[in-house]
């Protein structure tokens, strides 16, 4: 026997003994005795102290919770943060006291346009820029984009031109999209960065011999820098998985994983969340806020026939998605103001939260004030009557103050997630900075509720970008702890069967090997929670499986001693080439094991990872317990006892 | 107890049941091509909820229900203890998205059936998207695990070896997939996990006949390499056998005892290690002995078998 046979020793009782020590907290329920001990303000028992404070990680399919990846709408946060750079670029030309200025972004691309009534304005601006926006925006120095006259004066003549215009050139001759006002003989063609404009002019030019082409000499065309764009791009997904948790945190979960996935996703898991949909509509609706002005051009009514019209016309069902409202924006692209859109505020049944029904509105495109420049927000009681109440941070305070003055009287749009949540009008000028929303009258509870919810998202300042599911796993608690029930028999029998079948096949031997084996799965589960690793459903079908392959390992070695004592080698003989020649065999299948486990980690999600984790640490565990320790026990048997014969 | 040894001519069978297998192997193609695989939410896209009802109700009544509530098509399927009334409904790739319908199919089943009748205990949404990529991605991990197994054979063994272990992995991939073709099984994320163990088992066991064929290489330089074969098949003979019972008992008290996703796993596993042993002795160990008589003819170096 080598005289390394004692570090065996040591090395196996410290394994088991720390594996023993980082489960006791799990096998124990620690975390209920906290809890029960934090409820009624009892000292904990002692010895709680002495181990690890965590628990093994059992995974949502075992304890129930939720599970979600979003996806961050990226473009969104862009588009949004150049349209508060055009409406600055025009309250600032206002001040300087240059009239009739319209600032506005264009939309598909990620341009500015600036249209001024003079040359000297011209200087201003561009000096402005260089000073405020270096290293975000550009001027735009070649031709991007046309402009046409049409001679045309008849409204529908001008509509049907335009739409003709749209068919025929969009997606061709490097064309991006084409617009044109209500009532405007003007149509602007806007071009793909780098484009050549001959190709598009060579094209309207014989397709559409009526326009003429103008000239805007006092127009200025910014181009968001590249560098800036990126950047805006990865601060936009890192904002959203800060928000998240800052919000989750304040909702209360135990144990959440919020991450990044790849470049625009997020995941969200919820162990344990009793209530899915009001944390999902927590994480979810901590969207993009935004307050924007109700065009008062139109009424209400016209409004509503508008929208019906529109609907009738395109064909566009009932209902208030994302999908629906781009739609009908796209169908009424003409028919309203370009700097306009039509939002929907939806409503709800008060009980059960179903959507009866949609308020159509034309609400102005440019965002006054957005979510960042919130600065608190906080549910206050009235006389009975909660409501929201605001304060805004000194860009915000001055943003909310001009726009305020200059719209008494008119409504100002709360949007959230591209849904109007409130419209109230505009009472009189804010200068403070504090505002408050009122909710209307209703089922105090159920109004207290929105209120708190509504201040849980506007208080972190909401997202710039919203976000869309793109997978949801939501269990059951009860779920969870019969999957746990139910994956441990099925284990366990399945475990009990192999016992005594190795009992019965290889007699003392098979009772080593299964002593072994029950090292091997303490080991395993030692491993899982000291690294934190997470034990799933998969993962116990991972442990079970490991089980039958540690004792594929000793049925190898075992068969092999047989066959060695069979040619007439004596005991100690036997059981050595037993080891050595089965080693080759039995490395050589863990480690195609351990790829696969590879491989199934790096494609696999959630559930399948830990099993796949299981797999990878078993196969480790099974060379190390099947090597080291079986061999040692035979090790001692031969050498020290010096048995004569082998049980096997 | 031990399982007597008398050397059994396996590969003088090697004719039978490579019709056998070519049968098995044609059917269950022919079967993908007609029948199709029945690809879950995972990896189309859709919606999977499951719910448990306090009363027996029939599924024909819910799915009527549904139905108009939702204005998608949903899949109604009673799974479980008959007595536990557990429904799942599949919605696959729906047109409104996948947001929002646990709540919609919560408040129209409790419409119908009063308030608290039902809960949902399991919800998973999976975007159109998502699945797609699920799908690339499984297929991929299929792919490359194939790839990791034929260079680690070829390395540790030679490449001789590799080709036979890796037409065994499709012959038992093809078979496996057969099978839930014709049982009209789902796949889903938890059955592409037991694929993949499967090519894992699969390669074990072959691993273990070439093991032994690379050491009677160096013991038995006079026989034929048919004889050698057939000598090392029957000399680990025994292990296969108790390795792939207990194997065996393993994955039939998981498909017994187990439910759902556990079950979905046993299943496969089970086809998985019958077609795993078989395919060691009958697929891997033939094209060995063919790639070993005439490989030279398709430009395989003779190099020496290494003995690391």
């Amino acid at each position: 026997m080598s005289q390394s046979w004692r570090w065996k020793v040591y090395l196996t009782l410290f394994l088991a003994l720390l594996s023993v020590y980082v489960l006791v907290p799990t096998f124990g329920r620690f975390n209920s005795l906290r809890e029960a001990a934090e409820k009624t303000a009892a000292p904990l028992p002692w010895y709680v102290k002495l181990f690890p404070e965590k628990e093994l990680n059992l995974g949502l399919d075992l304890r129930g919770g939720i599970y979600l990846e979003l996806e961050v709408t990226v473009d969104e946060a862009i588009n949004n943060r150049l349209d508060l750079m055009a409406s600055e670029i025009a309250r600032y030309l206002k001040e300087e006291k240059v009239e009739g200025v319209q600032a506005d972004r264009i939309p598909k691309t990620y341009r500015i346009r600036v249209l001024l009534p003079n040359e000297a304005a011209k200087d201003k601006l561009l000096s402005h820029a260089n000073d405020i926006y270096r290293g975000a925006l550009v001027e735009e120095r070649g031709q991007s984009e046309l402009t046409y006259k049409s001679e045309e004066k008849d409204e529908a003549r001008l509509q049907a031109l335009y739409n003709e215009l749209n068919t025929q050139l969009s997606g061709k001759a490097g064309v991006v999209d084409v617009e044109r006002s209500s009532g405007s003989d003007l149509f602007r063609v806007v071009l793909k960065s780098g484009a050549s404009p001959d190709e598009a002019k060579a094209l309207i030019g014989s397709q559409f011999p009526s326009l003429k082409e103008a000239t805007e000499p006092n127009k200025v065309i910014f181009q968001a820098v590249p560098s800036y764009v990126e950047k805006l791009r990865s601060d936009s997904v890192k904002q959203a998985v800060e928000t998240i948790r800052n919000r989750i945190d304040r909702y209360g979960v135990a144990e959440p994983s919020i991450r990044q996935l790849g470049e625009n996703r997020v995941v969200v898991e919820l162990p344990g969340v009793t209530d899915p949909d009001r944390a999902i509509g927590i994480v979810k609706k901590a969207g993009k806020l935004e307050f924007k002005m109700v065009d008062e051009s139109k009424n209400d009514e016209e409004v509503k026939t508008l929208v019906a019209e529109i609907r009738k016309e395109a064909n566009i069902p009932e209902g208030f998605s994302e999908e629906i409202v781009n739609k009908i924006n796209e169908a009424a692209k003409g028919k309203i103001p370009a700097e306009d859109e039509i939002l929907f505020e939806i409503q709800r049944d008060p009980v059960t939260g179903k959507v009866v029904g949609g308020i159509p509105y034309l609400i102005k495109r440019k965002s006054e004030v957005t979510g960042d420049m919130l600065r608190a927000a906080q549910v206050s009681v009235q006389n009975n009557e909660p409501y929201v109440s605001l304060s805004f941070n000194a860009v915000g305070t001055k943003a909310f103050a001009e726009v305020t003055a200059a719209n008494v009287g008119k409504r100002l749009a709360i949007i959230l997630d591209g849904n109007v949540s409130k419209a109230p009008v505009i009472k009189s000028a804010i200068p403070s900075g504090e505002a408050q929303i009122t909710l209307g009258y209703g089922n105090y509870d159920a109004l207290l509720k929105e209120a708190e919810d509504l201040t849980l998202v506007l208080r972190e300042g909401a997202l710039p970008a919203s976000l869309k599911e793109i997978t949801k796993t939501v269990i059951g608690p009860s779920l969870g702890q019969s999957a746990i029930h139910q994956g441990l028999m099925a284990a366990l029998i399945a475990g009990l069967t192999v016992v005594v079948f190795m009992i019965l096949y290889y007699k003392l031997s098979g009772l080593i090997a299964d002593l072994v084996l029950g090292l091997n799965v303490l080991l395993i589960m030692g491993c899982l929670a000291l690294f934190q690793a997470t034990l799933t459903l998969p993962g116990i079908a991972g442990i079970v499986l490991t089980m039958a392959m540690a004792l594929d390992a000793n049925i190898l070695i075992f068969e092999r001693i047989r066959e060695e004592l069979k040619a007439g080698k004596p005991v100690k003989a036997a059981v050595d080439a037993g080891f050595s020649n089965a080693w080759t065999a039995v490395v050589d299948t863990h480690i195609t094991t351990f790829l696969s486990g590879i491989v199934l980690y790096q494609f696999g999600t959630g559930p399948i990872r830990g099993f796949a984790v299981t797999l990878m640490i078993g196969v480790l565990t099974t060379l190390f317990t099947a090597y080291l320790v079986t061999h040692l026990i035979y090790d001692y048997l031969t050498v020290k006892v010096k048995i004569k014969k082998v049980s096997i | 107890m031990q399982i007597t040894k008398k050397e059994i001519p396996f590969m003088k069978y090697q004719g039978y049941l490579l019709i056998l297998s070519l049968v098995l192997t044609i059917g269950s193609l022919i079967l993908l091509f007609t029948h199709g695989l029945d690809f879950g939410i995972d990896f189309k896209g859709g919606i999977k909820l499951q719910y448990k009802f306090n009363t027996a109700v029939d599924s024909a009544r819910i799915q009527e229900i549904l139905e108009k509530a939702l204005n998608e098509k949903v899949a109604v399927q009673q799974f479980g203890d008959p007595k536990g009334n557990m429904f799942a409904f599949d919605i696959l790739k729906p047109s409104q998205g996948i947001e929002g319908f646990s709540a919609r199919v919560t408040q129209a089943l409790e419409s119908e059936l009063g308030a608290g009748s039902t809960t949902l205990v399991k919800e998973e949404a999976v975007g159109p998207k998502a699945g797609e990529e699920l799908r690339r991605k499984g297929e991929l991990a299929v792919i490359v695990a194939w790839i990791l197994i034929l260079v680690y054979i070829g390395y540790r063994f030679d490449f001789y070896f590799s080709p036979g272990a890796i037409v065994a992995l499709i012959h038992d991939i093809i078979i496996a997939l057969g099978a839930f073709a014709i049982t009209g099984r789902e796949i889903n994320l938890t059955v592409l996990a037991a694929f993949l163990t499967i090519i894992g088992y699969s390669v074990n066991d072959t691993i273990i006949v070439y093991d032994r064929v690379r050491e009677n290489l160096k013991k038995y330089k006079t026989l034929s390499i048919e004889e050698l074969v057939n000598k090392s098949i029957n000399e680990t003979l025994s292990r296969t056998i108790v390795t792939s019972l207990t194997m065996f008992f393993v994955v039939v008290v998981l498909f017994i005892k187990g439910e759902g996703d556990i079950q979905d796993f046993a299943f496969a596993m089970i086809i998985g290690v019958i077609t795993g042993t078989y395919s060691s002795i009958f697929i891997a160990s033939p094209i060995y002995i063919f790639l070993k008589k005439h490989g030279h003819r398709f430009g395989l170096s003779s190099k020496q078998v290494s003995h690391r």
